[in-house]
C-alpha cells in the first residue's frame, strides 16, 4: 500500500521533499533575510539558466559541448556596457519606458553580436569536428582562449562598472521586505525566454524538426531538411542565450571583466549535468537548484558556496547518473 | 618450430633493432644533453630552462597517457600536480626545519590524495559518459583553485607558500667543485629531478607498451569492441587515470622543490592547463616523446617571446595594433593551438612518424 503510494505520487513527494529541503535554510536566519536571499538565488539561478539551455541545445541536437560558451557570456556582457555607454541619456533617464527601451535595445544589440558570433564559431570550427568529442572539446577550448583575448583587445583587460538603468536600481519596500527591483525583473526575463523557447520547441514546426533533430539527426536529414543549417541556427540561438546571461549578470553585479564567463561556465556544466544534458526543463530545475543552494550557503557558510554545487552534482551522478530530466524535453 | 603469429614477427623484429635504430641514439642523446647541460650552461636561467622541459615533459606525457593513449580528456590534470606541490610545499615550509623525512612524507600524503581523489572521479563520472569527465573535472579543478585561494590560513591563499629544501637539496650547500663547476644545492635537486623524471618516463614508455597499455588504447579507438572482447573498460580506464594522475603529482612536488614556493597561479591555474594541452597538441596526441618535444617547443618559446616582442618593437615602432597583438601573445597561441588541432592534429612527432612510415612504404 504504502508502495503504491509512493509510486502514484512519486512526482509530487518529490516536488514536495525539495520545498521542505529549500526551507531548511530558515533554521539558521530570519525570515526576511530569507525572502531576500531566495528572490537572488531564484535571479541567480535564472541567469544561469539562460546559459545552460543554450549548452544544453547545442548539446543535444548537435552532440557538441562548447566550452566556449562561458566567453559567449562575457561578450553578451560587454555588448551591453557598450550599448550602455552609447545611449548613455535613456540610461540615466528617469523613466522606466527608456530605461526598458534601452534594456531591450542591449538585448536585441547583444543576441544579434554574440549570435553572429556564434555563427562563425559554428562555420568555421565546429563544422570540421562533427561526431569527434575529443577533438570538439580541444576546438572549443581554443575558441574560448581567442574570444577572451579579443574581448581584451577590444575592451581592454581591466574591470569596468557596469552602468545601470535608473528604474533597475533600488527597492521595494513591501510589509518592511526590502525586494530589490532588478533581481525581480531578470526573473521574469528568464521566465519569458523560457517559455518563449519552449513554446518554439513545442508549438512550432521548426520545433518539431529541432526536437526530431535530438532523437535521430539522420533521419531528419533523409526526411528532407538540411540539418547543417539547423545546426548553425541552433548554436547561434544557444550563443545568444548565453549572451542574455550575460548581460543580466552584467547588471546584476554592476561590474564587466574578462573572466567573468568562467564561473558560470562552471555553474552551467554543473546545471546540464543536474539536469540532463539536452533538456530545456532539466536546465531551469538545475539552474533554480544551483542558484538557490549557492545563496543559502555563500549566507550561512561563506567558504563552502562553490563546494556545495559540486556536492550536488556529485550526488545526482551518484544516484541518477543521466541527470534528472530526459533530453528533448 | 611453431609458426609465429604476425604479432611475435613483428615483435621480435623490433627487438632485434632496438639498440640499432636511429630513435634509440636519438633518445640517448637526448639524456646525454640533459645530463651534461649543468656543466656546458651552468647559468641558473638555462638550468632552469632546461629543468622546466623535463618536468613539462613528464607532465605532458603523463597527461598524454590519458589523452593520447586512452582517449580520455580530463581537465583536473593539472590539479594533481597542484597537489603533489603543495603537499610537499607545506610539510616543508609549515613545520619548521625541512628535514628528510617531511620531503618523503610529502610525496608520500600528495600520493594517497591522489589516487583517492582520482578513483573518486573515475567512479562519478566514468560511469556516464566520457564527455562527462572532462566536464566534472574541469568543475572540480575550479574547486581546487578556490579552495586554495580561501583557505589561506591553510595554503597562504594567493601568495601561497615559500619553502626551502632540506640537506643536500638547500641551495646554499656546496660540495665543492667538479670540471670547474660548483656542485651546489642546485645542481644536486638537478640531478635527483633528472633521476626521477627518466625513472617516470621509462615507467610511463614501459606502460603504454605493457599489455594493459594495449589494451588502453584499443579502448581509444574503439571501445564498444574492446568491451565486447571482454575487457571491462571502465577498470582499464580508471587504472590509466590513475597512473596519469600519480605521475602528475609526483611531478608537482619535484616542481615545488625545485621553484621552491607553490601558489595558486604557478601550480593550480588554468594557464598552466592551457600550457599542457598546447604541448601535448603540439607535440602530438598519442606519442610520449612528443611529449618532449611540445614541451620544448613552448618553453623556449616563453623564454625568447620576450626578446621577439621588443625585436618587433624597434622595427615597427609606429604599428600600435601589432604591440596590442604582441601584448596579448594569449590571442596567438589561442590561434595557434585552433591551427595546429585543424592542421596538425598528430602533433610534430606524430607528423614525422607519419612521414618515415610513408617513406619505408614507398
Amino acid at each position: 500500500m504504502s508502495e503504491s503510494i509512493i509510486k502514484n505520487h512519486s512526482r509530487e513527494l518529490t516536488i514536495a521533499a525539495a520545498i521542505a529541503l529549500y526551507l531548511l535554510p530558515l533554521l539558521g536566519m530570519d525570515m526576511t533575510t530569507y525572502l531576500t536571499l531566495t528572490i537572488a538565488g531564484v535571479a541567480m539561478g535564472m541567469m544561469i539558466f539562460l546559459v545552460a539551455s543554450g549548452m544544453s541545445l547545442i548539446f543535444g541536437l548537435m552532440d557538441v559541448i562548447n566550452f566556449a560558451h562561458g566567453v559567449c557570456f562575457a561578450w553578451g556582457a560587454y555588448v551591453a556596457f557598450s550599448v550602455f555607454n552609447y545611449f548613455d541619456k535613456l540610461v540615466a533617464a528617469d523613466s522606466l519606458l527608456a530605461n526598458f527601451m534601452v534594456f531591450l535595445i542591449a538585448v536585441a544589440a547583444a543576441v544579434i553580436v554574440v549570435g553572429i558570433v556564434g555563427i562563425i564559431m559554428e562555420r568555421v570550427l565546429i563544422r570540421k569536428v562533427y561526431g569527434s568529442h575529443l577533438f570538439q572539446i580541444l576546438i572549443t577550448f581554443g575558441g574560448m582562449v581567442v574570444l577572451r583575448e579579443l574581448i581584451r583587445i577590444i575592451w581592454g583587460p581591466n574591470d569596468e562598472v557596469m552602468p545601470i538603468p535608473l528604474k533597475f536600481q533600488g527597492n521595494w519596500n513591501i510589509f518592511d521586505i526590502i525586494i530589490l527591483k532588478y533581481p525581480i525583473y531578470a526573473i521574469l526575463l528568464g521566465l519569458m525566454v523560457f517559455i518563449i523557447i519552449q513554446m518554439v520547441l513545442k508549438r512550432t514546426k521548426l520545433g518539431k524538426i529541432v526536437r526530431a533533430g535530438v532523437e535521430n539527426p539522420d533521419m531528419v536529414q533523409a526526411m528532407g531538411h538540411n540539418i547543417f543549417l539547423m545546426f548553425t541556427g541552433v548554436f547561434a540561438v544557444g550563443t545568444a542565450l548565453a549572451a542574455i546571461g550575460g548581460l543580466a549578470m552584467a547588471i546584476f553585479s554592476v561590474q564587466v571583466y574578462p573572466d567573468m564567463g568562467d564561473a558560470y561556465l562552471i555553474f552551467a556544466f554543473i546545471v546540464v549535468i543536474i539536469g540532463g544534458l539536452g533538456s530545456i526543463t532539466g536546465s531551469l530545475v538545475g539552474a533554480l537548484i544551483v542558484g538557490l543552494s549557492y545563496n543559502y550557503v555563500a549566507y550561512l557558510l561563506p567558504p563552502l558556496a562553490v563546494g556545495v554545487n559540486i556536492l550536488i552534482m556529485v550526488i545526482i551522478l551518484l544516484i541518477k547518473p543521466t541527470g534528472l530530466f530526459a533530453a528533448g524535453k | 618450430m611453431v609458426e609465429q603469429t604476425p604479432v611475435q614477427v613483428f615483435r621480435s623484429q623490433e627487438k632485434m633493432g632496438r639498440f640499432t635504430s636511429p630513435a634509440f641514439y636519438l633518445k640517448i642523446a637526448i639524456l646525454a644533453a640533459f645530463i651534461i647541460t649543468p656543466f656546458l650552461f651552468p647559468s641558473f636561467k638555462s638550468l632552469d630552462l632546461v629543468l622546466k622541459i623535463m618536468i613539462f615533459a613528464v607532465l605532458v606525457a603523463s597527461f598524454d597517457i590519458l589523452l593520447g593513449y586512452t582517449g580520455i580528456l580530463s581537465f583536473g590534470h593539472v590539479m594533481f600536480f597542484g597537489i603533489g606541490a603543495y603537499s610537499v610545499a607545506l610539510l616543508l615550509g609549515k613545520f619548521g626545519e625541512p628535514t628528510y623525512a617531511f620531503l618523503f612524507l610529502g610525496f608520500v600524503i600528495a600520493i594517497l590524495v591522489t589516487t583517492a581523489l582520482a578513483l573518486l572521479i573515475s567512479f562519478l563520472s566514468l560511469r556516464v559518459k566520457a564527455i562527462f569527465f572532462a566536464m566534472v573535472t574541469l568543475a572540480i579543478a575550479e574547486f581546487a583553485i578556490i579552495l586554495a585561494t580561501k583557505l589561506s590560513s591553510f595554503t597562504g591563499g594567493e601568495d601561497g607558500i615559500i619553502m626551502s629544501t632540506p640537506g643536500i637539496f638547500k641551495v646554499s650547500f656546496n660540495m665543492g667543485s667538479f670540471m670547474g663547476v660548483d656542485i651546489t644545492g642546485r645542481v644536486i635537486t638537478y640531478y635527483f629531478i633528472l633521476v626521477i623524471c627518466l625513472i617516470l618516463f621509462m615507467l610511463m614508455a614501459r606502460f603504454i607498451q605493457s599489455p594493459l597499455g594495449r589494451v588502453m588504447q584499443a579502448i581509444r579507438d574503439n571501445e564498444p569492441r574492446a568491451e565486447a572482447l571482454g575487457y571491462k573498460t571502465f577498470v582499464f580506464k580508471a587504472t590509466s587515470i590513475c597512473f596519469g594522475c600519480l605521475v602528475s603529482t609526483i611531478v608537482g612536488g619535484l616542481y615545488v622543490m625545485w621553484v621552491g614556493y607553490a601558489n595558486p597561479e604557478s601550480v593550480l591555474g588554468v594557464p598552466i592547463m592551457l600550457d599542457v594541452l598546447l604541448m601535448v597538441i603540439i607535440g602530438g596526441m598519442g606519442t610520449l616523446y612528443g611529449a618532449l618535444a611540445g614541451a620544448a617547443f613552448l618553453r623556449l618559446a616563453y623564454t625568447f617571446l620576450p626578446d621577439l616582442q621588443s625585436l618587433a618593437q624597434d622595427l615597427l615602432p609606429n604599428l600600435h595594433f601589432v604591440h596590442t597583438m604582441m601584448e596579448r601573445w594569449l590571442l596567438i597561441f589561442g590561434i595557434l593551438f585552433i591551427l595546429v588541432v585543424f592542421f596538425f592534429p598528430k602533433g610534430i612527432i606524430g607528423t614525422i612518424q607519419n612521414y618515415l612510415k610513408t617513406r619505408k612504404a614507398v
